[in-house]
């Protein structure tokens, strides 16, 4: 939906996909407002490419959007958009970026390449078990010699993905049976019995940077960082805040400051080295004594971008990082430079859910009834849920239901806007199965307001 | 009612004849077909002695027609001869020729295979003044005297495994085997034992089968005649046939004809004479030794002189076989080979054989096959590159004699002790030294700084990039070489896409990255053979050998020179095989490849010639032998009994090669059939297929044509040749070469160097 | 009790099925060269490995995709204007009046006379694993059922309840769903025969057998 709303804002035609289970959601429902009937095509599924290329071609799309899903982090998705006879431009980094940094184990020796910190550990798949224990018992070796008394360390499959595969190890003895486990694991289920090896980092925030680059690879500059520590079980964010700290309104025992500019420096001089073309997001751990490891790299713009895009001004303009992102991919230039940004005050960025929070954030089906909230000028409100009639969550995607960005002059301020905010929001439904009730996050996002940025 | 009779008998004896032409017509049929019919029709008029008379000289006008026409035959009427239902089977054999005989494991159709006939059978004979007895095995196919069940002489693989024990037996009880072709062809079904798998077994076993082996050929039909005719001598009936497919077969793929549509008879006529099947054309190219001479249009039960014949044939080959490898050489040695006929019953010799006879009769038998079909291969080599060739043969045998054998020995044992005394040290340096460290690191705690040093080599170890002459980047690493197809923008549908819902591929994608494999359901497009040689075999930094060995039309076939022409341009390639050394992750090793696009990876004498060589040297180097057979439709039946014959011939060198301690390693990939799965690739203990492929010996069509059954669309893919027990596994193609590593650590023979 | 002549005589008065073709996905499509009353075939062979009448191809990608008739019958209707043109997914392309079979008259018929359990919301469906055991080495009819049974899963958004079975005891007769297949509310999942009216079903099925001609 925002990817209309930035076309139409540069003047820019588009057309949109949907399947016969979205045919009533709100960005259906935008497109045909915003494009008419002709601006929509409805395939047979999201996930596959061959119909997205299928309809780019009949529409004889130049560009093409990935989205913020499946395909945006697929480098193959990305290089056949280049590579076909009918080539278009890709709105994301180039392929090769994609691939380098889409991998997390090469992400992560990459930046050891460049000194940049990562996750104590191995950077390559272990598949012998004498490498695995000497590995395994310098880790622990290494925590004792960091003073930290029961160190834990993470033993994971490295051809897995989704929290499949790992397992945590307290005590070197319980080592060599666990490495076997993953080994069998991974060789019977993702074909492949390579295993990473890393300490296990306990207590930490997770902090983002914001990189946005030219499509030469060489001029890059950042939005600032974001914090998104509050997360279900599932790993899925829930409430992202910019800046990422607040060094001053609240105590740390570390120099908040200074490991703010540390990360952004690492992400950037990342981003310098690997000729970083688009819009990407560094993922930062910090532990409590104000350490931090970079995680991953996303390859692609992110929901949160709005939340960055609201504390950032370029000489004084408002920005929005979406739109620079079309206008860089399709070839625009960075006009201005990292001076000509600043950060004015603090943006809390909710994701409405329908989810029991209470157990394990398990999704919740029906049927939406009613969606209202009170307008009001330091608030966004993003939704696909029509407002003026029912909405059935559709079954196959995550049951997000709409995004809320709140912005205040600094962190006061912005709780109580973000507390107000939830309060008038007005989410009624009723539940698809028969035994249940219907549940939201809003009760949990409230809970969660009242200490964000706290460690 | 004696002149009945022989008006009977006479008309019959036309009856024959126009069978054995078929639509041919001929002068000497008609002048028969007319005095017949005027005999007979004066037949009531004649008095008695006048008819008599005049069938006496009838009989003889048949006689000599009979005589006339037998020279006249084309290779088709032979087969015909030979399919008739009055050809001479096993049984009349059994009856006319040996004394007596016990028939095992069957009572007519109470038998496990009916088609496949066993029994003991002696041969009782005066020499001298002394009555002596001398036992032999038969086994042979039968398919007369119960038609109904003996399935026309084509053997199940049950009735090939059955041939296979008592030729074992034979073996134990040092007694010679007589066996006897009577087969069109093997019947293809792949149940348990395999008709393939089995037909390989009974090669590989008959390959060094510590007994004499004496065949009889009469009707030899390709596969199915293997399975029993690897004799240490070849006897041919001189109306048989000996060929590598039916004429009809030949005829339909000639023709390219699909789905039941016959050939026409000119074509099939065209094809039998083309592929060389006569007992004539098998002399001549040395694939048997002699011929024996059958009465004019073929031997039927009631030719008795032709079974005595017969059985002084087999007495004779018996004898030679024997007294060539017997320690004593006696006179009645050089009598035998002097091969004056009808003595053959007088000579007397002893058929058991000493243990170091046997060894010498197994060891002529393999360089007899070894020496065959020389004359249908091209060897561009030139003389000097042959003789540098020779020279580094014989230096490498005896270096890797003198390096693994004698050196490597002792080498062995010392290391060994070694090893033994270094872990003792361990032991006794952990038990008694590490208790005193303990105590001076307690009294003298000064070494601190070494531990700190120590401590932030851990940490750097943990943080810092490992490993950095990898490169940073670990994922960036591509196939060294990609099917030119991964440059075309268009996408393709997996074949599973019904049952798995596979998404459509992307070719660049597919062939760039996925090795052309499903990422869905895990489907193996076929891949050319180079991504193999590239991507597995290290093909840049291989040792190519015998490259100038060239497949050529030995028979003359017509049209195949420019087609075989059309291949080699295709495909840069002398033959279908490619015999390489090569390391894989640092194992060196000797690799054949059978490569699809030359003639459909059909094996003729030059393939067969460059496997033999490839296992040879396999063997003098202490090599891994590997066979990857990227794709073969069979024998290539152009060469006709060229072809065939390398299935006893590879079989055989890969027997040696295993006796001698070898490894041999099959993979098969796309579609492998017929003859080399059903002989030396079919044998090998270790035989691995690359997912979605097919392997068997009859391909779909071919089955519904010879069995009327119609099989299942994937009757032949790997899972079920893994289930039936052909394969002993399945191999992702994008690990092939990490499995096969793998296999080489983990599998074969005792003599492989890296051991 | 059940009234199978006029049950019978209902589906003979109007014995089609109209089948339309949807376009699979999007692309450019090519008609076979079928037209209004033209009979078609669907799959057959020993093993289904031959494919049905060519009604159209369907190019996506430059990857032409065969669209074949999955029944036989006679075309009713062919989108002619589309010819050429691309489509988007679920475009209806070609109507296809499908004669009845014996066996889809049995499974009609049979729907009137069992008591169906219905699905009591969109979901994919499961048997519980013994269930689906049994089902699968022993077949339909060894699955007894009682009130309040633990019988299936139903699975909706990734997330799994059991769902207990209501209704008279009896033996599962018919499954009308598929594996990972979405059903519709109120869409039947199984079909349940009391067993002392086992004969009577099973009378059914013969007569329709001997009266329902195939076409």
């Amino acid at each position: 939906m925002r990817v209309m709303r930035a076309c139409m804002r540069l003047d820019l035609d588009f057309v949109c996909v949907y399947t016969a289970e979205d045919a009533e959601s709100g960005h259906v429902r935008l497109a045909r407002e915003l494009g008419g009937d002709t601006s929509l095509y409805k395939i047979i599924s999201y996930l596959d490419a061959n119909e997205l290329f299928s309809v780019a071609d009949a529409a004889e799309a130049t560009a093409v959007h990935p989205g913020y899903g499946f395909f945006a982090e697929d480098f193959r998705f990305a290089r056949r958009v280049v590579r076909r006879d009918r080539p278009m431009v890709y709105i994301g980094p180039s392929w090769w970026v994609i691939r380098d940094l889409g991998d997390k184990i090469n992400t992560k020796r990459i930046a050891r390449s460049l000194n940049v910190p990562t996750v104590p550990g191995s950077d390559r798949p272990v598949y012998n078990e004498v490498e695995a224990e000497e590995i395994a018992s310098s880790l622990f070796e290494f925590q004792t010699s960091q003073g930290i008394v029961d160190g834990v360390i993470m033993v994971k499959a490295s051809a897995g993905g989704g929290g499949m595969g790992i397992e945590e190890v307290g005590n070197f003895d319980e080592f060599r049976s666990v490495f076997r486990r993953i080994r069998n694991y991974a060789k019977r289920n993702f074909g492949d019995e390579g295993v990473l090896i890393e300490q296990r980092i306990f207590d930490f925030n997770h902090l983002e940077v914001q990189v946005v680059s030219e499509r030469s690879g060489t001029k890059h500059v950042h939005f600032g960082t974001r914090n998104c520590s509050i997360q279900s079980t599932g790993k899925q964010k829930r409430v992202e805040i910019a800046p990422g700290f607040a060094p001053g309104v609240i105590p740390y025992t570390f120099d908040a400051t200074k490991v703010i500019e540390e990360i952004t420096e690492h992400s950037m001089s990342m981003a310098r080295e690997s000729g970083y073309d688009n819009v990407g997001t560094w993922e930062w751990i910090v532990t409590p004594k104000g350490e931090p490891f970079l995680m991953e790299v996303n390859t692609r713009i992110q929901v949160e971008n709005g939340v960055s895009s609201i504390i950032s001004r370029i000489n004084g303009e408002p920005v929005d990082i979406l739109s620079e992102q079309l206008r860089l991919a399709l070839g625009g230039k960075l006009e201005y430079s990292q001076e000509d940004i600043l950060f004015t005050g603090v943006g809390i960025e909710y994701r409405i859910v329908a989810e029991n929070t209470d157990k394990r954030f398990t999704p919740c089906a029906g049927r939406i009834t009613k969606l209202d909230w009170q307008k009001h000028e330091w608030l966004n409100v993003y939704t696909q849920v029509p407002l003026d009639c029912e909405y059935e969550i559709p079954m196959e995607y995550d049951p997000n239901l709409a995004l809320a960005i709140v912005w205040g002059r600094d962190l006061a301020e912005v709780k109580v806007r973000g507390a107000q905010f939830l309060d008038e929001l007005i989410l009624e439904g009723t539940s698809g199965g028969k035994s249940e009730n219907f549940y939201t996050n809003i009760r949990y996002l409230k809970e969660k307001t009242g200490n964000i940025l706290e460690f | 009612m004696d002149a009945e009779r022989r008006i009977q008998n006479l008309n019959d004896r036309l009856k024959y004849i126009r069978d054995i032409f078929g639509q041919k017509e001929n002068d000497n049929i008609r002048l028969l077909a007319a005095k017949l019919s005027e005999v007979v029709a004066r037949e009531h008029d004649l008095p008695g002695g006048v008819l008599a008379e005049e069938l006496a000289r009838l009989e003889d006008l048949f006689d000599f027609s009979e005589r006339k026409l037998d020279l006249s035959l084309s290779p088709m009427d032979l087969v015909r001869i030979v399919r008739h239902p009055q050809r001479i089977c096993l049984k009349d054999i059994l009856e006319n020729v040996y004394d007596n005989y016990t028939e095992i494991g069957g009572r007519g159709e109470f038998n496990i295979d009916p088609s496949m006939l066993i029994a003991r059978a002696i041969f009782t004979r005066r020499v001298g003044e002394k009555v002596i007895n001398q036992m032999v095995m038969v086994i042979g196919q039968e398919k007369g005297h119960g038609e109904s069940y003996r399935n026309g002489g084509s053997v199940k693989p049950w009735g090939n495994a059955k041939a296979l024990h008592y030729m074992k037996v034979a073996e134990t009880e040092n007694i010679p085997v007589h066996t006897f072709v009577f087969t069109p062809g093997a019947y293809p079904i792949e149940d348990w034992p395999g008709a393939a798998q089995q037909i390989a077994r009974n090669l590989y076993e008959l390959a060094a089968l510590r007994a004499p082996v004496i065949s009889v050929f009469s009707e030899g039909g390709s596969g199915g005649a293997e399975a029993v005719g690897l004799g240490d001598r070849r006897i041919m009936l001189s109306h048989g046939y000996y060929s590598v497919i039916s004429p009809e077969g030949a005829a339909a793929i000639e023709g390219g004809l699909r789905g039941g549509t016959r050939a026409t008879p000119e074509l099939i006529e065209k094809c039998a004479t083309q592929l060389c099947i006569t007992a004539e054309d098998n002399l001549r190219n040395g694939y048997i030794d002699k011929i024996l001479q059958e009465p004019p249009l073929g031997a039927r039960p009631n030719h008795y002189d032709f079974f005595r014949e017969l059985r002084r044939e087999l007495i004779q080959a018996t004898n030679e076989a024997v007294s060539e490898v017997k320690s004593m050489k006696l006179y009645r040695a050089m009598a035998v080979r002097a091969r004056k006929s009808d003595d053959a019953e007088s000579i007397f010799m002893r058929w058991t054989l000493s243990k170091s006879a046997l060894k010498r009769l197994v060891d002529l038998r393999q360089r007899k096959y070894r020496a065959m079909s020389r004359h249908a291969r091209l060897d561009g080599t030139g003389v000097m590159k042959r003789a540098v060739a020779a020279t580094k043969e014989t230096i490498s045998a005896v270096h890797s004699y003198f390096r693994y054998d004698l050196l490597g020995r002792q080498k062995k044992r010392l290391d060994v002790i070694f090893e033994e005394l270094g872990a003792e040290a361990h032991l006794v340096r952990h038990k008694l030294l590490m208790p005193l460290k303990r105590t001076i690191d307690k009294i003298l705690p000064g070494n601190n700084g070494v531990e700190e040093k120590k401590g932030d080599a851990v940490r750097d170890k943990l943080t810092r990039l490992s490993c950095p002459e990898d490169g940073a980047c670990l994922v960036g690493s591509e196939w060294a070489w990609t099917s030119p197809r991964s440059q075309q923008d268009r996408t393709v549908s997996c074949p599973n896409v019904r049952t798995h819902h596979c998404p459509d591929l992307w070719v660049p994608d597919l062939f760039g990255d996925f090795a052309g494999v499903c990422p869905s359901c895990g489907h193996h497009f076929p891949m050319e053979y180079r991504w193999y040689l590239e991507n597995v075999f290290d093909y840049k930094e291989s040792k190519e050998f015998n490259s100038q060995i060239e497949s050529i039309n030995p028979l003359g076939y017509e049209q195949f020179d420019l087609k075989l022409d059309k291949a080699k341009e295709k495909t840069g390639l002398k033959s279908a095989c490619i015999t390489f050394e090569t390391a894989i992750d640092g194992v060196d090793t000797t690799v054949a490849v059978l490569c699809a696009p030359f003639r459909g990876g059909s094996v003729g004498a030059a393939e067969g010639e460059k496997f033999i060589r490839a296992a040879e040297r396999a063997g003098r180097k202490r090599q891994p032998f590997i066979a990857y057979v990227h794709g073969t439709a069979g024998i290539r039946i152009q060469e006709g009994v060229n072809g065939v014959i390398q299935m006893p011939r590879c079989t055989i060198a890969v027997r040696r090669y295993i006796d001698a301690g070898g490894l041999y390693l099959v993979l098969y990939d796309t579609n492998s059939y017929a003859g080399p799965v059903a002989s030396f690739l079919g044998c090998s203990p270790y035989q691995f297929a690359v997912q979605s492929s097919n392997i068997g010996f009859a391909g779909p069509g071919v089955i519904t044509e010879t069995t009327g059954i119609a099989v299942a669309p994937d009757y032949h893919s790997a899972y079920h040749a893994l289930s039936r027990g052909h394969i002993h596994g399945i191999w992702d193609r994008r690990e092939a070469k990490k499995n096969l590593h793998q296999a080489l650590l983990t599998m074969g023979g005792r003599n492989l160097y890296y051991r | 009790m059940l009234n199978i002549k006029e049950l019978l005589d209902k589906v003979k008065a109007s014995p089609y099925r109209e089948i339309v073709i949807h376009a699979p996905h999007t692309g450019v499509v090519e008609f076979g060269g079928l037209s209004k009353g033209d009979m078609v075939h669907g799959r057959d062979g020993d093993y289904k490995e031959k494919p049905g009448t060519l009604l159209a191809n369907l190019t996506r990608e430059k990857n032409k995709k065969p669209i074949t008739a999955p029944e036989k019958g006679e075309i009713e209707s062919v989108r002619t204007e589309l010819e050429g043109k691309f489509v988007e997914a679920g475009e209806p392309l070609v109507t296809i009046k499908h004669f009845m079979t014996r066996k889809e008259v049995i499974e009609l018929i049979l729907q009137e006379a069992l008591y169906l359990f219905r699905a009591p919301e969109r979901a994919k469906y499961y048997f519980v694993p013994e269930v689906d055991q049994k089902l699968k080495v022993s077949g339909k009819r060894s699955v007894k059922v009682v009130e309040g049974m633990e019988l299936m899963i139903v699975s909706r958004m990734k997330r799994e309840t059991p769902l207990a079975y209501s209704g008279p005891d009896g033996i599962i007769y018919s499954v009308y769903f598929g594996r990972g297949e979405n059903v519709d509310e109120g869409e039947p999942l199984i079909g349940i025969c009391p067993e002392d009216q086992l004969t009577v079903i099973q009378d059914v099925v013969a007569r329709i057998q001997s009266e329902w001609e195939e076409e």
